[in-house]
């Protein structure tokens, strides 16, 4: 059990042009706690989590693991397990030595080894598969296989980097509560790695956002989606993404084709990015306040539906939620009502930075 | 009338049908094979059936119309012939040592390869060069520019005046069979390396491995399918050696580094018993199969094990 703290740590590819894959990243995880790293492809994420694990050097800044600076420490002196996205199972040993193969370099007694590897079958429902090879297993098997193989060993420090990105989508609901439930069982600290902000947001105490290699912002999954730093977070948490809309200012609001809309924070006279999230807007009748929208394509996902459309007379795009039982037709004008202004984000177009935050 | 020779005709089982559709599919497709079928028995099952004739015969073709059937007498003698024996142990010396020696020096530089650093493509091309190089002429360059007791590069560069291939034959054969055949070894070990996936290296490395154990326990494992191949080839060709023996040291001194080819040769050639060296031929045959035979049996039991690794 241990706090892991990233102080200022970058990871520069060298070459003509270098490439800082992370860039001076400050980040504290507490003892225990579920930490999710996410962020698109290329944000550096995943280098994040290899610089954690040794396997990826540190070039500026440190790494800390309890009290101890593993900034320069190999692998294997730094107590963690790591779960790979391809799982990386030794293809010649049977599960049995998978996950016996940690206990018995450290030179534990082949008893022990064998009670350690059989409680975390038990724990994994993997005691009918022990003696099997990794290949005659199924995807979500080898999966729980590289999950034991990490929790034999007690490390005080869990790395997965994007563990359940090679299972199909039904597998990797279940798994994704498995994982959450055995973490918080277990209580050691884990970093996690993902590019689904579906688990980043049901797995994670935290979660922290990464694009080129700049943390954007580390908060709870709930603060994250009501009060995104910037536009970047804004758009990358919440599905379908939020909308934004660049519009100029008018006197204490702006104009969304003929809905005024009175903005929660005061700003300054000029321009404003406005971002709505799908859910704040509603479809409503013909006589109510609101604004045009015409219909360009309609997603129904069952309970709800996402109305795609454009604007009247603007080119912006806006996502709009609806009752997914009376869907509106392709083409049709339709009007949206905003729920509360209360809902509406504002933000620098500058600077993207969120406008009255904190 | 024509019922009666319809019916048999509509009843007939629809099976036997099939079978016969299948057998002329089987034959068209296997048609276009025939000629090197009819080739590859004409090259090499036909002459050896004849010189297993031959084996059963006494001829010296220096004597003519000395040709007449003897029995096993061939047989008898090629087992009592000291010569014999000396040359299938050199055949197995050899074989066993540079198929070994070859193999571990193949894997040093495999390892060495195996990873980055500024020139690697020239210094593996470099490294490939022996096995591009005739091995008759690879042989002469090692007959002269390395062994040669005045002008060798050997007694150069140590200083000493030894006469390599007169006391030393085998080994310095054995020398330049391991140079000739280290790049195939190498080539073969490198693709085994560069097959393996690289988290599992990592996950081995986070397990607390260190490089050697690493090597050990995950690498050598599952290298096992490229080492096993790279033996049974090397061993099939460096048994059949003749090029280097033949002009390095013509099998001498004496008969110290000769193999079993180039003694058939000798006894076929320079002595013109046909009769003997056709029964050497067919007995060395015969062990060559059961070796192959076991040894591939082995191997394939080891693929079996290591089938759909990824």
């Amino acid at each position: 059990m241990a706090q892991v703290a990233y102080a200022g740590a970058s990871r520069v590819y060298p070459g003509a042009h270098s490439v800082r894959a992370v860039d001076g990243l400050d980040l504290c995880i507490g003892d225990g706690e579920f930490l999710v790293l996410v962020g698109p492809s290329g944000s550096g994420k995943s280098t994040a989590l290899r610089m954690a694990a040794g396997l990826e050097d540190v070039d500026e800044g440190s790494i800390s693991i309890g009290d101890r600076d593993v900034t320069h420490l190999p692998p294997k002196d730094r107590d963690i397990a790591m779960v790979f996205q391809s799982y990386a199972l030794y293809p010649h040993m049977s599960v049995r030595e998978n996950m016996a193969f940690s206990l018995k370099l450290r030179g534990m007694a082949k008893s022990e080894v064998n009670a350690k590897v059989e409680e975390a079958a038990e724990l994994l429902d993997l005691t009918k598969y022990l003696d099997r090879k990794p290949k005659a297993l199924s995807g979500g098997q080898r999966q729980r296989v590289a999950m034991g193989r990490a929790i034999v060993r007690e490390p005080s420090v869990f790395l997965m980097d994007e563990p359940l990105s090679n299972l199909d989508a039904k597998l990797r609901v279940e798994t994704r509560a498995n994982i959450a439930a055995l973490q918080r069982r277990l209580g050691t600290t884990t970093i996690y790695v993902t590019h689904d902000q579906v688990e980043a947001m049901t797995m994670g105490d935290r979660v922290a956002v990464l694009r080129d290699g700049v943390l954007q912002q580390c908060a709870s999954p709930r603060e994250l989606y009501d009060t995104p730093r910037n536009v970047f977070v804004a758009g990358f948490i919440g599905s379908p993404a939020m909308n934004q809309l660049t519009l100029p200012v008018d006197g204490d609001g702006v104009k969304l084709g003929e809905l005024k809309v009175q903005l929660p924070v005061r700003v300054e006279p000029g321009e404003v990015t406005v971002g709505i999230r799908p859910e704040s807007l509603s479809l409503v009748g013909e006589a109510e306040d609101g604004f045009d929208l015409r219909v360009e394509l309609v997603e129904e996902l069952g309970a709800d539906a996402y109305v795609h459309g454009t604007l009247a007379g603007r080119a912006d795009k806006v996502v709009v939620r609806a009752d997914g039982r009376t869907p509106p037709r392709l083409g049709e004008a339709v009007r949206v009502a905003l729920r509360d202004t209360g809902e509406v984000h504002v933000f620098d177009p500058e600077s993207g930075l969120r406008i009255g935050a904190e | 009338m024509i019922t009666l020779v319809e019916a048999p005709q509509s009843s007939e089982p629809p099976a036997t049908r099939t079978r016969t559709r299948e057998r002329s599919a089987a034959w068209k497709r296997r048609a276009p094979l025939l000629p090197a079928l009819l080739f590859t028995i004409a090259v090499t099952q036909v002459p050896f059936l004849v010189t297993v004739f031959y084996s059963f015969q006494s001829w010296n073709m220096v004597r003519p119309g000395s040709q007449h059937f003897v029995g096993f007498d061939n047989y008898v003698d090629v087992f009592t012939d000291s010569v014999f024996l000396q040359a299938l142990g050199n055949t197995v010396t050899l074989t066993v040592v540079c198929v070994f020696v070859a193999m571990l020096l193949g894997l040093g530089l495999a390892l060495l390869l195996d990873r980055k650093f500024l020139g690697r493509g020239i210094v593996r091309t470099l490294l490939i060069t022996p096995f591009l190089i005739l091995p008759a002429a690879g042989a002469l360059l090692w007959k002269t520019t390395m062994f040669d007791p005045s002008y060798g590069l050997l007694n150069w560069a140590f200083g000493i005046e030894v006469e390599w291939l007169s006391d030393y034959p085998l080994a310095a054969v054995m020398a330049q069979i391991v140079w000739q055949w280290t790049p195939f070894m190498m080539l073969l070990i490198l693709a085994g390396l560069q097959a393996q996936s690289r988290e599992v290296l990592e996950a081995a490395q986070v397990d607390g491995a260190g490089r050697w154990r690493t090597f050990v326990s995950i690498t050598l494992p599952q290298l096992s399918r490229y080492l096993q191949l790279a033996v049974l080839l090397g061993a099939i060709y460096i048994v059949n050696s003749f090029d280097a023996i033949y002009l390095m040291t013509q099998g001498g001194p004496g008969t110290a580094s000769t193999n079993l080819p180039y003694y058939i040769y000798q006894r076929a050639f320079e002595g013109f018993d046909v009769g003997q060296s056709s029964a050497m031929g067919v007995v060395v045959v015969a062990m060559t199969l059961i070796v192959a035979t076991f040894a591939l049996r082995l191997m394939f039991r080891a693929f079996d094990v290591s089938r759909g690794v990824k």
